[in-house]
């Protein structure tokens, strides 16, 4: 099977994860990666001998439609075996729109991924991550890679390979953007994560909670309503099947009640340390040490302790 | 204006049993209206309301999917279509097609609406392919959507912006749960609900299979947890104590 493995996502830092993700099913295809640059050139995103820019779109921000056409024509001349994309919310509308385009199949929110020389395999959380399905496509296959899976791609020299795609038009139009409330480090490297729940009561206890985490030397993460529905953090805090997959030495659960999709985007780390009040919370079940008891008393105790040893 | 609204009948996680090989027992599981659909049928509601028309759900699926159908009907849907297909070797091209289909067949629609990913499965991908299968504008993640005769202006929700977006009726859209507080229908609007009209199509009918193999599913399986689940015991500054001991031992303080 003749074809490269590209490598697209509108985020250079996810485009460096998708890159290490694309290796896996190159070895297995014998093919080589791509990554794909749409419109301009970008800096950061390294991970291959030959990087694709695809000219025609301009303007700063590729929208996910035009990502998808863009990719959908250059796909016609070159035929890669796959496109992988970074499952981030625009990607995973740029990579379903893309394999509708081609009429080819699209494996979703992979996190472990290889190639058998005729298809792509990957492994990816289903039924709110109780269960891991391994899942199949065969060439050509558009897949998106789930964020925080695969760590970043080493830099490799490269020259770029100039594919000319035309105008791209997308048919709604972004009038705005407003960042969402700042945010902190980056999780996929924190070596602890300390993670917040719903059994934080106000948003400014929070810095209770970054306090400890800086501390330890370690950033702040949090559960999906946290971000999703009262939108204390910024959406890319936020961990489990929805959000990033977080595989730290220590991750300390606190005010986390510890529900399935949570725990899918945690369940790897090394470590698991949590506090609740109730004893028969789900997160104690994915725990290696568990503290039954309230966090705004346990927190401040651990600070304490922690400035005690230093 | 008319309103589609996708909802899909999901494997409820919290009942599915695992054999003793960790194996899920898909036979006869359980299933329930997937978590976030109730919001888009939620929003499929508000608009009418705001705009008139009529609201109309679609599922595909087996035949205990009308009984999401039923729900989101108790919930205020005007009527709805079931499309029959195996829900366990379809992929999100293949059921996007049927959705697709059927939607073309009872349409046009001013707006389709979905939820961002199913409970079961949350793969995301069956909204956008839709937008495309129907050749109508889409917008993903909405956490606000208001229309003004012939446009629309959504709020997008992204991982670390909001962004707005103004785009043309018709169009697809997907929607986050943040957008609003689904209702709960009363005893009355359930009973209500079994009068309102289904109709029945078959999905290998009105979208018949092409040559597409698709993404399949080869095994799946579950891991036990093997943590160590140590109860620490003591009040705040002893408990406290006694994790940066264990911490310190396992070497993941630093
Ligand atoms: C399709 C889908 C995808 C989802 N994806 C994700 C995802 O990616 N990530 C995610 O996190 N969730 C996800 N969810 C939501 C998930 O099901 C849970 O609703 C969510 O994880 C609960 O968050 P929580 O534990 O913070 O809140 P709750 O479940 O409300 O738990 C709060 C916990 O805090 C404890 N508590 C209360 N007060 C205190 C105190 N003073 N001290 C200590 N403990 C206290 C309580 O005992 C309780 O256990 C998803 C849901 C769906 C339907
Ligand atoms: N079988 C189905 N029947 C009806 N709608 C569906 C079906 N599958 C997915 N959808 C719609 O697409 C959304 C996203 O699903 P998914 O792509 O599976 O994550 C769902 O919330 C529904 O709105």
């Amino acid at each position: 099977m003749s074809g490269d493995v590209w490598v697209y996502s509108e985020s250079e830092g996810v485009s460096a994860e998708v890159a290490s993700a694309a290796q896996d099913v190159a070895r297995g295809a014998s093919a080589e990666v791509r990554v794909v640059d749409i419109g301009s050139p970008r800096q950061g995103i390294r991970g291959s001998g030959v990087r694709l820019l695809l000219k025609g779109p301009s303007g700063p921000d590729v929208s996910p439609a035009v990502a998808a056409e863009a990719l959908a024509r250059a796909a016609k001349d070159l035929s890669p075996v796959a496109v992988l994309l970074g499952a981030t919310r625009d990607g995973r509308e740029a990579a379903s729109r893309l394999a509708a385009k081609l009429g080819v199949g699209c494996m979703a929110e992979v996190v472990k991924l290889a190639s058998d020389g005729q298809g792509v395999t990957g492994e990816r959380n289903v039924y709110a991550g109780k269960v891991v399905a391994k899942t199949r496509c065969q060439f050509p296959a558009v897949v998106t890679v789930k964020t925080g899976a695969y760590p970043r791609a080493e830099a490799l020299p490269e020259r770029t390979q100039e594919v000319e795609v035309g105008q791209v038009s997308d048919r709604s139009k972004v009038v705005g953007r407003e960042k969402k409330a700042a945010g902190g480090v980056d999780l996929r490297s924190a070596k602890v994560i300390v993670s917040a729940g719903r059994g934080v009561k106000k948003r400014e206890d929070l810095s209770m909670l970054e306090d400890l985490a800086v501390t330890m030397h370690g950033a702040l993460g949090c559960s999906r309503p946290l971000s999703a529905d009262l939108g204390w953090l910024p959406e890319e805090h936020h961990i489990g099947l929805t959000g990033v997959t977080v595989k730290p030495d220590l991750y300390l659960a606190i005010g986390i009640s510890g529900q399935l999709q949570h725990v899918a985007g945690m369940k790897d780390s090394k470590i698991v340390a949590s506090i609740n009040t109730d004893k028969d919370a789900p997160i104690f079940q994915a725990s290696d040490y568990c503290i039954v008891g309230d966090l705004y008393q346990v927190v401040p105790a651990l600070r304490r302790a922690l400035s005690a040893r230093r | 204006m008319k309103i589609a609204v996708c909802v899909k009948h999901a494997v409820d996680e919290a009942e599915l049993r695992l054999d003793t090989e960790g194996r899920p027992v898909l036979a006869g599981a359980a299933g329930k209206m997937s978590t976030f659909d109730k919001n888009a049928v939620e929003e499929g509601l508000r608009l009418k309301s705001a705009h008139q028309g009529e609201v109309v759900v679609f599922v595909v699926g087996a035949a205990e999917s009308k009984k999401t159908l039923k729900e989101a009907l108790a919930m205020g849907a005007d009527r709805g279509v079931f499309v029959a297909a195996d829900p366990l070797v379809i992929d999100a091209l293949r059921t996007a097609s049927m959705l697709a289909a059927a939607i073309r067949r009872s349409g046009p629609y001013d707006v389709v609406i979905c939820s961002e990913g199913s409970s079961d499965t949350y793969t995301g991908q069956v909204p956008p392919m839709l937008g495309e299968l129907l050749g109508v504008a889409y917008v993903g993640y909405a956490r606000k959507i208001e229309v003004t005769g012939g446009s629309a202006r959504v709020e997008r929700s992204l991982e670390d912006s909001v962004e707005a977006v103004e785009t043309s009726v018709p169009f697809a859209v997907s929607v986050v749960s943040e957008i609003n507080e689904p209702r709960y229908p009363t005893l009355v609007q359930i009973m209500q609900a079994s009068k309102k009209p289904i109709e029945e199509l078959n999905g290998g009918e009105i979208a018949p299979p092409g040559t597409i193999s698709g993404v399949e599913v080869v095994s799946m399986s579950s891991q036990p947890s093997t943590r160590k689940h140590v109860m620490i015991e003591g009040g705040p500054d002893e408990a406290a104590a006694k994790l940066l001991d264990a911490l310190s031992r396992e070497g993941v303080l630093k």
